[in-house]
């Protein structure tokens, strides 16, 4: 019911385990070893080969793989990466933590709220070491152009797929497309274990710095000083905890079987939600019914054609029992970043955060239930 | 050899545990909600500390320490060598030099007060006080030498939840403004990865909560439960969150705790007294440090480093898996930060130690396995 400390009855995400997930945790929890084991390198193997790419690493966060990704393309102090700032704020915050400089790039429009190339071409100067494309709710940002761009100019492209697993474009899964591919397993996720990330690469190097900085940079790790295989271990550079620990392995893993069947059916339910929205005046539904089939559909964002009624749209959604979120406010307009990246002005992208609402999408989400949004949006915006 | 007779240490997880998982799991509530909630209060009164926020690992506590002690670049901190290597790359995280610092001795190899008040500068901030495998650091020497310089006291905690710095009963994490604590896997209280802060202050406990999680003015938990879907981002800060699997782990495991660390000194006690006389070999501290210590390893000291590796390797031949830990300034990376005139206490400390099984499930049989080896192999 609506009110400010309760919980909404159609809530923005709801997950729901299968028996056999949790099996597979207290298997795992029994057996006594929780930390970088067999389970790990399992899921790790099994996600690579869903992925089609060379190394899958588990981490401890999508934050980390972005600092991880980062780091390995090189990004240091004084150096500059193009990052979207219709997104999370790990994204930029993950250059900071390497001491660089996120330079923020607008998106294409509003109907196509994704990172805009021709936007990031003209940002390219002499420190860009990189660039990062964000697959925004599913949907794939132009890798296509973007690596191409990268490529002509010798710098790194990072896709952060947080929102992307086994989204595709031409074919090819987004998070192969770059040097590095950082996803996300937060619980709201299409492929959610609580706390976790992982990083996708194609590149033997980047495997290597990787799988060593995420562990502290340790020669060895406790798994394999219990095995007998090694005694002790060196420390060869500055590294992190970044590690995933082996229930959230095995949950994933157990998981990860079911992805393409769950992103079938949240496909399923993006194309009849597209088509209630569709009679619904005064919203864009950002992207295109073709665009659909290769995306994970992680969220289903709206933007209303009229700025300014975004918190009347949600609080009337509200207190209809429909929560919604926004993704996302834009990054540079943020507190901690005008301090630190002071004027920087993306028109669309400020107009996408001030009129973009996600609404609740689920894959066991019903008819009933998308028909009762569609049905509150149409009351609550302003005609 | 993965079969061990005798493991470095072993981890039970009772039914009990497992429900608790299962119960939070289904209930399809993941990230940051009641039972973190749950667990923090339930540290903060196990600890003995007003503010306990759990994190994503010891490493991450400590970095966050650092940034609540206000530390920065062209800081330095001052760390013993004998230690995880995270309490050094912490203050590096934030742009700052880990000075490192002498331990007393290889009997007692915590933080040497006297030695940490050689190396401060003008630029030191802060000292890390390291309680190793369990042992309490001599804290109150160096919360003198903090408030005589105005520095910053963290406590490393990784290896120490439930070590008394005191007769009265006061705990680690309690002495320093933070207190840095590790729930890894082969610790007194293991979730897996997992890791908390502590300290007294609600300021520097606000400002820990807030860059744990991407330092955003509300959380999903917040919004979730019908608050503003709006937010800010006031700083740049850290995806370092627990979730709330492993929270309801804690929480589960954490009321056999003291139990748990009581049977470690049962353990260690009997170790000692049955490795008592045993020539070449010595052991650290004296029987008030044992009471005081909650035991995370057990170290004893060969003569030499020749000693210590072939003695490692003639117990792994018996199916005994032992461990030992380098110092910091031996590792590659940290040769750039020994001081001149090196770090002789920390590096024999290294060389001579060898830490032995230890675990809470360990039974007399085991200890009985393990010290008769020993007597073998020092004949």
């Amino acid at each position: 019911m609506a009110g400010t400390e309760s919980f909404p009855a159609l809530p923005l995400f709801d997950l729901r385990l299968q028996p056999q997930d949790l099996q597979a945790v207290a298997e795992t929890l029994r057996s006594g070893w929780l930390t970088l084991g067999p389970r790990t390198a399992a899921f790790e193997e099994a996600f690579a080969e869903q992925l089609g790419v060379r190394h899958a690493i588990a981490v401890s966060s999508c934050t980390a793989a972005l600092h991880l990704a980062y780091l390995a393309a090189g990004v240091g102090p004084g150096d500059e990466v193009i990052v979207p700032s219709f997104t999370f704020a790990a994204t930029a915050a993950a250059v900071i933590y390497c001491g660089g400089t996120p330079v923020f790039a607008e998106i294409t429009s509003r109907a196509n709220p994704n990172i805009d190339p021709d936007d990031v071409e003209r940002l390219i100067t002499d420190r860009t070491k990189a660039v990062c494309a964000v697959h925004f709710a599913g949907y794939a940002a132009a890798v296509d152009r973007l690596k191409e761009l990268c490529d002509a100019h010798g710098i790194a492209l990072i896709e952060d797929v947080a929102h992307a697993p086994s989204a595709q474009l031409h074919g090819r899964k987004l998070g192969a497309w770059g040097t590095a591919g950082a996803f996300s397993f937060f619980s709201n996720k299409v492929l959610s274990v609580g706390e976790g990330g992982l990083l996708s690469t194609n590149d033997d190097d980047v495997a290597a710095f990787v799988r060593s900085r995420r562990s502290h940079a340790m020669t060895s790790g406790t798994w394999e000083r219990h095995n007998g295989s090694t005694d002790t271990y060196d420390v060869v550079g500055l590294g992190f905890n970044y590690r995933l620990d082996e229930p959230r392995s095995a949950l994933l893993l157990s998981r990860l079987g079911r992805i393409e069947q769950e992103i079938e059916r949240r496909r399923e339910l993006t194309v009849r939600y597209r088509e209630l929205l569709g009679g619904v005046d005064g919203i864009i539904v950002p992207f295109t019914d073709e665009q659909v089939p290769d995306s994970s559909c992680y969220v289903l964002p709206i933007m209303l054609e009229r700025d300014g009624l975004q918190a009347e749209v949600s609080a009337g959604l509200r207190e209809r029992g429909i929560q919604t979120s926004i993704f996302y406010p834009s990054i540079h307009r943020f507190s901690a970043y005008r301090e630190r990246f002071p004027g920087v002005s993306l028109p669309l992208t400020e107009l996408a955060s001030r009129t973009e609402l996600t609404l609740p999408f689920y894959p066991h989400m019903s008819f009933d239930d998308q028909d009762r949004v569609a049905t509150a949006l149409a009351e609550v915006i302003p005609v | 050899m993965s079969e061990w007779r005798v493991p470095l240490t072993d981890i039970a997880v009772p039914e009990e545990d497992v429900r608790a998982v299962l119960d939070c799991l289904e209930s399809g509530w993941l990230t940051m909600g009641p039972r973190t909630h749950a667990f923090e209060q339930r540290l903060s009164e196990q600890v003995g500390s007003p503010h306990a926020i759990t994190v994503s690992s010891g490493t991450a506590a400590l970095h966050l320490a650092c940034l609540a002690a206000g530390i920065g670049p062209g800081d330095e901190v001052i760390v013993p060598a004998v230690t995880f290597v995270a309490s050094a790359s912490a203050p590096r995280y934030v742009g700052a030099t880990p000075v490192l610092c002498d331990v007393r001795s290889p009997l007692d190899f915590n933080i040497d007060p006297d030695d940490a008040a050689r190396r401060i500068t003008p630029r030191t901030r802060a000292i890390v006080a390291v309680h190793f495998c369990g042992y309490p650091a001599d804290v109150h020497a160096l919360r003198e030498l903090c408030d005589a310089h105005d520095l910053v006291l963290i406590e490393d905690c990784a290896q120490a939840i439930g070590a008394l710095i005191d007769g009265d009963g006061r705990q680690a994490g309690t002495i320093g403004e933070l207190g840095a604590f590790s729930f890894f896997s082969k610790k007194q209280l293991c979730v897996g990865e997992g890791g908390m802060v502590t300290t007294a202050d609600a300021a520097r406990a606000e400002r820990v909560r807030l860059l744990r999680s991407h330092a955003l003015s509300s959380s999903t938990w917040d919004r979730h439960r019908g608050h503003d879907p709006a937010y800010d981002v006031v700083d740049v800060g850290f995806n370092y969150r627990l979730d709330e699997p492993r929270a309801a782990l804690g929480l589960s495991r954490i009321e056999r705790l003291d139990a748990s660390i009581e049977r470690r000194r049962a353990t260690v006690r009997s170790y000692r007294e049955k490795l008592a006389g045993i020539d070449g070999l010595e052991l650290p501290f004296d029987e008030q440090q044992v009471t005081r210590s909650s035991h995370f390893a057990f170290p004893v000291l060969l003569a030499d480093r020749a000693e210590r590796d072939r003695f490692r390797a003639e117990l792994k031949a018996a199916g005994i898996q032992t461990t030992w830990y380098p110092a910091l300034h031996s590792f590659t990376e940290y040769e750039q930060f020994a001081p001149p005139g090196g770090l002789p206490q920390a590096q024999a400390t290294a060389d001579r130690h060898c830490a032995l099984p230890l675990s809470s499930s360990m039974d007399e049989e085991a200890v009985d396995m393990v010290v008769s080896a020993v007597a073998d192999v020092l004949s």
